[in-house]
């Protein structure tokens, strides 16, 4: 078991709402570009996505960048900003008002500049109840954690549950970290330059033979991935040998530059992760979320 | 000469005003962590212009020459959507009222380059009226390849060559491989520029890219952003720095995207006898140091 500095860090309730998607209005035009110019009107990012899951592909949906299960957000920026850099991936969340007052899900990724939303996993049976405005507490529980002994990793939304479950192990002075697939630094896009505290980074899926020279062709939300040359720490940008370590968040989008987003949850600027590849290192199995697809 | 459409353009004003850096909190977190204060966008920069440097000042996002933009948010995003590198600029308002300038760039200001003596007299408030004219602009025999916000004299001073088999060619000060292209990858391409990556300072020594200038023209390898800006292998975006390096991870100097093709219809070579700058080909600028 690597250890880390779990038994200094503050559980603190944060708390959004179920929010409802949003497209603006006269005159008449809501539609995306598509990467060949196409405008597209599509449904983008969330609310409420009753039919797409934790485990589902990120590709072939008629939508673009959707947020699996619900999307929530604080209506006052502070707080929406709280919400954003303190929850953790694999944070309980607990439905606070509405129907489905009392049931629990599970944070599994945040989404980026223009949404600004943290994405929460809940059983079918939860989502059919839930309603616009219904409060959802985190429990807010992972910022300040470290790796004991590599100074020089950063943990960004991750808890320590999370963490515990991912089967990292150390090896010659280096973390061992199972992942999926392997993002080569050409293929990160929307993100780069933002910040890594909340937010997400985009896997570009415009080039159709570089995700399945990647074996980035069969994503899955949930994934584990590694984002190779990319230094994280303070912001998302190129650095030789740097390592990053997310979770896939969102489907793919039909926009250049775009695809599906990744939760930054670790990097090493100075290459002291050593991604390993193993098939199907999904969240909803690490951690045994019910109600994921298999 | 590549014939286009330049005399189909409409001619039209847009205008802004010089616009006073502002700050929050002083601080800003730098590529390694630690707290900088960050300086450069927005005011009147008397030092830093077109053809100078694009790295090694004590700044962040330095935008050259005088900074403006409008108050109001429909004629500020007309002024970014309309106005072109090359616009002539003309001070209509303040001491140097009448003087003229030239776009050099939009970025988080529109960016205008005037004589030392001119900027010398302006202030924050300063109204500039910019003769637009540029949007529309397309080659009439090459429909795959996309202008950007350039306007007809300066899309005529790149010396553009055709070569043949639907192709283009056209000299670049460098190439930017895909990787090293960041932050404004999220917004829309007819909206300011996507920054270079330079945390990496090796990378940069190694592939040649640490003696970059603002006003450069490079080719950017693998890169389309005929919409929104992405990774399309044997694509080619090139583009022009309009403001200098940055602290901060995931930016560096700015490239706007001025010509691009998703296929492969622009060939580029690196001319290092006559670089291919902004200042050297509107002779504007520090063109001296190019």
């Amino acid at each position: 078991m690597v250890a880390t500095n779990q038994d200094q860090l503050i559980t603190m309730s944060v708390m959004g709402v179920v929010i409802s998607p949003s497209y603006p209005g006269i005159p008449a035009v809501p539609h995306q570009i598509d990467r060949d110019g196409k405008p597209r009107l599509l449904p983008h990012l969330g609310g409420i996505v009753y039919n797409v899951a934790l485990g589902d592909s990120v590709y072939g949906w008629a939508g673009d960048n959707i947020e699996p299960g619900v999307a929530i957000k604080a209506s006052d920026a502070g707080a929406n900003q709280a919400l954003n850099v303190f929850a953790c991936v694999g944070n309980i969340a607990v439905i606070m008002s509405g129907n489905a007052k009392g049931a629990k899900g599970i944070v599994t990724g945040k989404s980026g500049r223009f949404a600004e939303h943290v994405i929460l996993h809940f059983e079918s049976s939860v989502l059919e109840q839930l309603a616009f405005g219904d409060k959802i507490v985190v429990r807010a529980y992972g910022v300040g954690m470290s790796v004991t002994g590599f100074p020089g990793i950063h943990l960004k939304s991750m808890s320590p549950d999370t963490f515990e479950a991912m089967r990292i192990e150390e090896n010659s002075g280096k973390l061992t970290v199972p992942v999926s697939a392997i993002v080569p630094p050409e293929l990160m896009g929307a993100g780069a330059g933002l910040t890594s505290e909340s937010g997400a980074i985009c896997i570009q899926s415009m080039d159709e033979n570089a995700l399945k020279r990647n074996g980035l062709d069969t994503l899955r939300l949930g994934d584990i991935v590694a984002l190779q040359d990319v230094d994280s720490a303070w912001g998302h940008g190129y650095k030789k040998g740097s390592v990053g370590i997310g979770v896939v968040s969102s489907t793919d989008s039909i926009k250049a530059g775009y695809g599906p987003g990744v939760t930054l949850m670790m990097t090493a600027p100075g290459g002291e992760i050593d991604p390993m590849v193993v098939e199907g290192t999904n969240l909803a199995s690490l951690l045994g979320i019910a109600g994921a697809r298999d | 000469m590549v014939r286009t459409n330049k005399d189909r353009l409409i001619e039209m004003a847009v205008g802004g005003e010089v616009w006073p850096p502002r700050i929050t909190s002083p601080y800003r977190p730098n590529a390694q962590g630690e707290a900088v204060v960050f300086m450069g966008t927005a005011g009147i920069i008397l030092n830093a212009r077109v053809g100078d440097r694009a790295y090694g000042w004590a700044a962040d996002h330095v935008e050259p020459g005088v900074s403006i933009r409008n108050a109001q948010d429909g004629p500020e995003h007309a002024l970014h959507y309309l106005a072109c590198i090359g616009n002539e600029a003309i001070v209509t308002s303040g001491e140097a009222k009448g003087a003229h300038g030239v776009v050099t760039g939009e970025h988080a200001h529109i960016m205008v380059d005037f004589e030392p003596e001119v900027m010398e007299q302006m202030a924050p408030g300063d109204q500039i009226l910019i003769r637009a004219l540029g949007i529309g602009l397309e080659f009439l025999d090459y429909p795959d390849i996309y202008i950007r916000k350039i306007s007809p004299e300066l899309l005529e001073a790149m010396r553009i060559e055709e070569i043949g088999n639907g192709k283009i060619r056209i000299p670049v000060a460098a190439e930017i491989p895909p990787y090293l292209m960041g932050s404004g990858s999220e917004l829309g391409a007819d909206y300011v520029d996507q920054d270079m990556m330079t945390n990496d300072r090796a990378t940069l020594a190694e592939l040649g890219l640490d003696n970059l200038r603002i006003g450069d023209i490079l080719a950017v390898k693998d890169h389309d952003h005929t919409f929104n800006r992405g990774y399309r292998e044997g694509a080619v975006t090139i583009g022009l720095i309009n403001h200098a390096d940055s602290y901060m991870t995931g930016h560096g100097p700015g490239i706007m995207d001025i010509i691009c093709c998703a296929s492969d219809k622009i060939e580029y070579y690196v001319d290092t006898e006559n670089r291919p700058n902004l200042a050297n080909y509107l002779g504007i600028g520090n063109s001296k140091h190019t």
